[in-house]
């Protein structure tokens, strides 16, 4: 049952584009819709548990799980899609084979979420990711041509490596079921193989040194693909650095080495967010940010407490995004100075409901996910608060910018938005978190710290448009090559 | 743009030999080496042979894009559609054909993603000569 939830979707993105060689244009949205709601009438019905799909023999064939550690993931995955679904029936008026792509995503992630083999698991990134390289520079303007070519070029150089390292797996062990790859004896050559599959999975979630494609690809994307990939496409290597930190544990040169570029990604984002002026590389910046927490849950081998962020990051990430691409769509301009949300209060208090989400405050999801993240954090707690603090000067300064200039309604385009705030509200009750004082003071010193930097002049300065030219594609190689060695050096000694 | 009369009646004559040979791929693919995959492969192989001989248009004629778009997408649809079949014989991918069929939906699944990747295969080359081509 739990493997339906992967092939409806399917089923409908080749109904959708079946649509065009039949002429029949004007029916693809109801298929495009029901396909991506579809997976909600069996999510209802799953069991918890794993199973094999087609009940075959267990080594060598495909294992499926729905478990603790992902029914909160694929659920955030349903929320945001179907928010997702809702603002591109509007966005995608005439253009099919956006609607088609967008469904491959869907079955991309869903289908990397729930599956316990590793060939599996690639397969599906491999959907998810291939998709978004296409959605990504589907306007055809230059800068979203580019952007989409540079994170062609590097995500794919991360997945040959993440192959590599199946088959390193595949050869010493002789299986690609997780569980049955974990039984296998340790050695060199599998904690190579760790080393190997986590540079390329942190190079697709776009960890500090190696996100280098994603500000571009995320800001340059139509406003519903940047959504769906800051807030889905970018958990599903996050979810399987999880899975592989499950089964295959890293050592423990490599997991402080992981803590560091966890911290280190934390607060790179916090400051490129704090300078940037492009509201949708602000939040470009601000998921290399939140992948560093993500990452901090999987190097402090919390693997709930980073599932918990990843759902809460999906959810908050989606729908800021989706806020941020009903004004960019009307002002037709992605300057942060002459945004503005005002004129339209449901998009406000979305706005300002994802913005506290976002930053941990109590009733909001971020609030319980951080509590989870930090209960298996052995130090660095200040740190982690101070990451925090940043995360609130910076969306201070978001809000502050939005709350100036002339008001102007933006009608239907804010609804998905909004479910997504609502969607964190609950989600945060549900997750059940309790009030602290240190939210207050976090609140309190998140807006004197921006008013701070704001008096000192220190916001002025100018970051440059663009991550890398295409010519430097070979810059993230390089460095995607000496991550590459550095892990390698760690796990083995 | 056109090739010489050697290339021309060369490609007619080993073309049909190749679908043959792609069927003959699909159909054993479930107990010797080969199948959906490969089997599409040269399906696709044999039209790219006759756009190269006869280029873009000419080809189109014979084999519009309508009708490649349009298998491919029911290719598809067969394939998920067989495997949506076995969950009313009990599982998702149960293999319910075997008793009357060789080979049971693995057979049926061959067929299905031989005509998927060859269409793709043609698909691709059609729309790459779009901007290469100009006979």
């Amino acid at each position: 049952m739990i493997a339906v939830m992967v092939a409806l979707p399917l089923l409908f993105a080749f109904l959708t584009a079946l649509t065009v060689p039949l002429r029949m244009e004007r029916y693809a949205k109801y298929s495009f819709l029901t396909g991506a709601l579809s997976p909600w009438l069996i999510y209802p019905f799953l069991e918890k548990g794993s199973e094999v799909v087609g009940g075959w023999p267990k080594i060598g064939s495909i294992e499926v799980a729905f478990d603790a550690y992902n029914s909160l993931i694929i659920l955030g995955e349903f929320i945001l899609f179907s928010a997702v679904a809702l603002y591109s029936i509007i966005y995608f008026k005439k253009e099919i084979k956006a609607l088609v792509l967008l469904l491959l995503v869907h079955v991309g992630l869903l289908g990397a979420f729930i599956s316990r083999d590793l060939f599996n698991f690639y397969i599906f990134m491999e959907i998810a990711s291939v998709s978004s390289f296409a959605l990504v520079g589907f306007s055809g303007g230059k800068e979203a041509t580019r952007a989409a070519y540079k994170y062609l070029m590097l995500s794919l150089l991360a997945s040959y490596f993440f192959v590599f390292s199946i088959g390193i797996i595949y050869l010493k062990t002789g299986y690609l079921n997780l569980e049955l790859v974990s039984q296998a004896p340790p050695s060199k050559e599998i904690r190579a193989a760790v080393a190997v599959a986590f540079t390329s999975l942190l190079l697709k979630a776009g960890i500090f040194p190696l996100h280098l494609w994603l500000p571009d690809a995320h800001a340059n994307a139509p406003s519903p693909v940047s959504a769906l990939l800051s807030g889905a496409v970018v958990k599903a290597p996050a979810y399987g650095m999880v899975l592989l930190s499950l089964y295959l544990p890293p050592p423990e040169n490599l997991r402080n080495a992981l803590l560091v570029l966890a911290f280190s990604s934390m607060f790179f984002g916090v400051g490129a967010m704090l300078l940037e002026r492009d509201i949708k590389r602000f939040l470009a910046y601000s998921t290399v940010s939140q992948m560093g927490y993500v990452l901090l849950g999987i190097a402090t081998l919390n693997p709930l407490g980073a599932l918990y962020y990843a759902f809460a990051h999906m959810l908050f990430k989606g729908g800021l995004f989706l806020s941020a691409g009903a004004m960019v769509d009307k002002a037709k301009t992605r300057e942060l100075e002459r945004l503005s949300y005002r004129g339209d209060p449901i998009l406000m208090t979305s706005v300002l409901m994802l913005s506290l989400a976002i930053s941990g405050i109590w009733p909001f999801v971020g609030s319980p996910a951080k509590a989870a993240l930090l209960k298996g954090l052995p130090y660095g707690k200040e740190l982690f608060y101070l990451a925090g603090l940043g995360t609130l000067a910076s969306f201070t300064k978001l809000n502050y910018y939005l709350m100036k200039g002339e008001g102007k309604g933006y009608g239907f385009t804010v609804l998905p938005s909004l479910i997504m705030a609502l969607a964190t509200l609950l989600a945060g009750i549900w997750l059940g978190s309790s009030p602290k004082a240190v939210d207050a003071y976090l609140l309190l010193g998140g807006v004197v710290l921006f008013l701070l930097l704001r008096t000192s002049g220190a916001l002025n300065a100018k970051l440059p448009r663009t991550e890398i030219t295409p010519r430097d594609v070979n810059m993230g190689a390089a460095l995607f090559a000496l991550f590459l060695l550095l892990l390698l050096h760690l796990s083995q000694s | 743009m056109k090739m010489s009369l050697v290339v021309r009646t060369t490609t007619k004559l080993v073309a049909p030999f190749l679908v043959t040979y792609g069927a003959y791929l699909t159909i054993y693919g479930y107990e010797s080496p080969g199948g959906g995959f490969q089997a599409g492969v040269i399906f696709a192989v044999s039209v790219i042979l006759l756009m190269t001989a006869y280029g873009y248009r000419r080809t189109r004629k014979r084999f519009p894009l309508m009708t490649v778009q349009l298998v491919e997408s029911s290719a598809a649809l067969f394939i998920v559609g067989v495997a949506l079949m076995g969950l009313a014989f009990g599982a998702f991918f149960l293999n319910f054909l075997r008793p009357y069929m060789p080979g049971g939906t693995v057979m049926t699944f061959n067929i299905g993603v031989a005509l998927k990747v060859g269409t793709s295969f043609v698909l691709v080359f059609y729309i790459m000569s779009r901007w290469v081509d100009r006979d």
